[in-house]
């Protein structure tokens, strides 16, 4: 317990398990090399722009983001290299990630079509399944009733006018 | 003082009472969701506030922002998932005090110690606020760069585990800032021809997708889905003892809390650290600590929330955000149509000092409320993680569509979550990003502005006094750390010879 009390005193919040850090080193690691990847498509982009007349041109500043993004994703992705080999664990978790990515793209491209209640409740439906929800009805119960009650708050009380589908809603 | 009663009289009214109250009770009915900060809080309920006219909003706007911090506490006390690292310190006694059926006390120290907290940082911000206007009036292009440079160094240092992390942060914060055109020339930087990317990324869409979807991808891959609450025995009422106990600890905690968060540089849950080792020292009860101290609770809450009314000093009359909840305020400020900057207290001082005066009414309505209204908070916990998270996730895309208006936004969100989700994994903070977001184009305009007005002579930079003291303390920020940890690693690894030795 004692360095955990030090680090305390020193201003930071206290470290985690060998585990914890172990999970944490590999994605710094994959956190550095998309940053680098980063670094070369704003490098490129600030490459194609024209420059001005002024001091100081409009490809300074993702020039100088650019290759910051560069060296400090290069440095992260270095320091946590040896655990870039082991590989990932929880290829279940993974699958659970895309699909929750799948609902909210699927929410993105279906609210214009099915209206904000019908695509918030199955949103909602979703997420709760994908995280564990126990029970199906319940959940599709619980989205609904949400999902109306932030359209009338919003949209009838607020005046903030939310995408409704061909019914109206 | 008298613009701060003329704020009172605008504030006082029946309606925007009833405004603030709506705010008060709403920020703090999220903000008590488990891994829902301030910052969030702000962010989801902005959408809430849009239709309102401007002073309204700001009042409820100010509830919201109060009852998130409150909730907050309540959150990291009760289950010990502290939303912000400024309630990490809080929940290191909290919970243990709340372990050993000593919850009901901690929530009340800590809703007492915010008041007292609030009460002196607000009469200090209504009391600051208008002499660092007068100064900032004379500021130019030069000295916002060199202020905006100290914020950038301090908030990477500062804001997470370590310099290399934080400034990770900071420059995937800048690099998302770049997005959209560019201001001088026209030309649309890394939209990658998507018009919608044209107009930049709001900041709203970022925060909750770096804060709200990074949480609940987090939640997902982890597969957390119970969350211990621990039961509250009791009213919350503090025992004459462990009265005698905070209120020290409450003004300690205020007195380091207000100056360091108004410094125009990053580190507004510095002093929450500050405060939890402070009380350590001076306490009687030393032994406690570790155990569930109530001055482990007091300090750090009221330190955080007097840092809360600090950070507003240089946000209103510098335009400065050095926070991620900062962040957020500036961006509502600027959908109300006002500019914090020197010229706000000025040009709009009657809203700005109705919303000083909501702060205080805020902070009174939170005590009033929510010392009997404790046990509904806490009955909100027991939400199953699932419905919490999936909730959330709808009030994320309503907050991002409200924001943006597109289908856009809501693809921009899920893609920025997922980047959330890794700068989580990775121990990487994600609020120095959304300084970063804000900061960076502010200072690469003032740059421009300074080199245009020197004709391309980068000595402008330096050309004032207090320039040349900022740089330098730029310069410091950069080399103290490294030379400390070195010297405090050669101490420590003396400390273990010794003791081996033993």
């Amino acid at each position: 317990m004692r360095p955990a009390v030090t680090d305390i005193e020193e201003g930071r919040p206290p470290p985690e398990t060998p585990e914890v850090a172990h999970a944490e080193a590999r994605a710094a690691g994959a956190l550095g090399v998309l940053m680098v990847v980063g670094a070369v498509v704003v490098l490129v982009d600030a490459a194609r722009l024209r420059d001005s007349d002024e001091a100081l041109g409009p490809a300074a500043a993702p020039t100088l983001v650019g290759v910051l993004l560069g060296v400090i994703g290069g440095a992260l992705a270095l320091q946590s290299r040896r655990f870039l080999r082991t590989p990932p664990a929880g290829r279940r978790s993974l699958w659970r990630l895309a699909a929750l990515v799948a609902v909210l793209v699927a929410f993105a491209l279906l609210l214009p079509v099915m209206g904000y209640v019908v695509s918030s409740a199955g949103l909602f439906v979703g997420a709760a399944l994908l995280l564990g929800a126990p029970h199906p009805a319940r959940v599709v119960a619980y989205g609904w009733t949400l999902a109306v009650v932030v359209f009338l708050i919003f949209d009838v009380l607020i005046g903030l006018s939310l995408p409704t589908g061909p019914w109206g809603f | 003082m008298g613009d701060l009663l003329s704020g009172f009289a605008d504030a006082l009214t029946p309606e925007n009472l009833l405004w603030a109250f709506i705010g008060v009770t709403i920020g703090t009915a999220v903000g008590v969701l488990p891994g829902i900060g301030p910052a969030l809080t702000v962010a989801l309920l902005l959408p809430v506030t849009f239709r309102l006219e401007p002073a309204a909003a700001l009042i409820m706007f100010a509830g919201i922002y109060y009852g998130g911090m409150y909730g907050g506490s309540t959150t990291s006390i009760l289950l010990n998932t502290p939303g912000e690292s400024a309630s990490v310190a809080t929940a290191l006694e909290g919970n243990k005090m709340a372990r050993a059926g000593r919850g009901a006390a901690a929530l009340a120290t800590a809703a007492l110690g915010s008041f007292v907290a609030g009460t002196i940082g607000t009469i200090a911000l209504s009391v600051a606020a208008p002499v660092v206007a007068d100064l900032a009036v004379n500021f130019g292009p030069p000295e916002y760069v060199a202020l905006m440079a100290v914020a950038f160094v301090t908030v990477s240092a500062l804001l997470g585990p370590s310099l290399l992390k934080g400034a990770a942060s900071l420059v995937i914060g800048a690099t998302i800032g770049l997005v959209g055109i560019d201001t001088q020339t026209g030309q649309a930087r890394l939209a990658f021809g998507l018009p919608s990317l044209f107009d930049g990324i709001d900041v709203v869409i970022v925060v909750v997708a770096l804060f709200a979807l990074g949480e609940t991808f987090a939640h997902l891959v982890a597969g957390t889905g119970d969350s211990r609450v621990t039961p509250l025995r009791g009213q919350p009422m503090l025992s004459r003892e462990d009265f005698r106990r905070s209120w020290p600890a409450w003004l300690r905690g205020t007195a380091l809390g207000f100056p360091i968060g108004s410094l125009p540089a990053g580190g507004a849950d510095v002093p929450t650290f500050l405060s939890y080792s402070l009380e350590k020292r001076l306490s009687k009860h030393r032994e406690q600590f570790g155990r569930g101290a109530i001055e482990g609770v007091a300090g750090p809450e009221a330190a955080n929330n007097a840092a809360a009314a600090g950070v507003l000093v240089p946000l209103l009359t510098i335009g400065l955000p050095t926070s991620a909840t900062a962040a957020v305020i500036l961006t509502a400020f600027q959908s109300y149509g006002l500019q914090p900057g020197p010229q706000l207290f000025s040009e709009s001082g009657d809203l700005v000092w109705a919303l000083i005066a909501s702060l205080y009414i805020g902070n009174v309505l939170l005590l009033v409320l929510n010392l009997p209204l404790a046990r509904a908070w806490v009955r909100l916990l027991t939400i199953p993680a699932y419905g919490i998270y999936a909730g959330v996730l709808v009030f994320a895309c309503l907050g991002a569509f409200a924001a943006g208006g597109t289908i856009a936004d809501l693809l921009v969100l899920t893609v920025l979550g997922l980047i959330g989700l890794l700068m989580r994994e990775a121990g990487v903070p994600v609020a120095p990003a959304v300084v970063g977001l804000i900061l960076a184009p502010l200072a690469e305009q003032q740059l421009r502005r300074a080199l245009a007005l020197s004709e391309g002579d980068w000595s402008v930079l330096v050309s004032s006094p207090l320039t040349v003291v900022l740089w330098v303390v730029v310069a410091l920020a950069l080399i103290a750390p490294p030379v400390l940890a070195r010297r405090r690693r050669r101490v420590s690894r003396t400390r273990e010879e010794t003791s081996s030795t033993h």
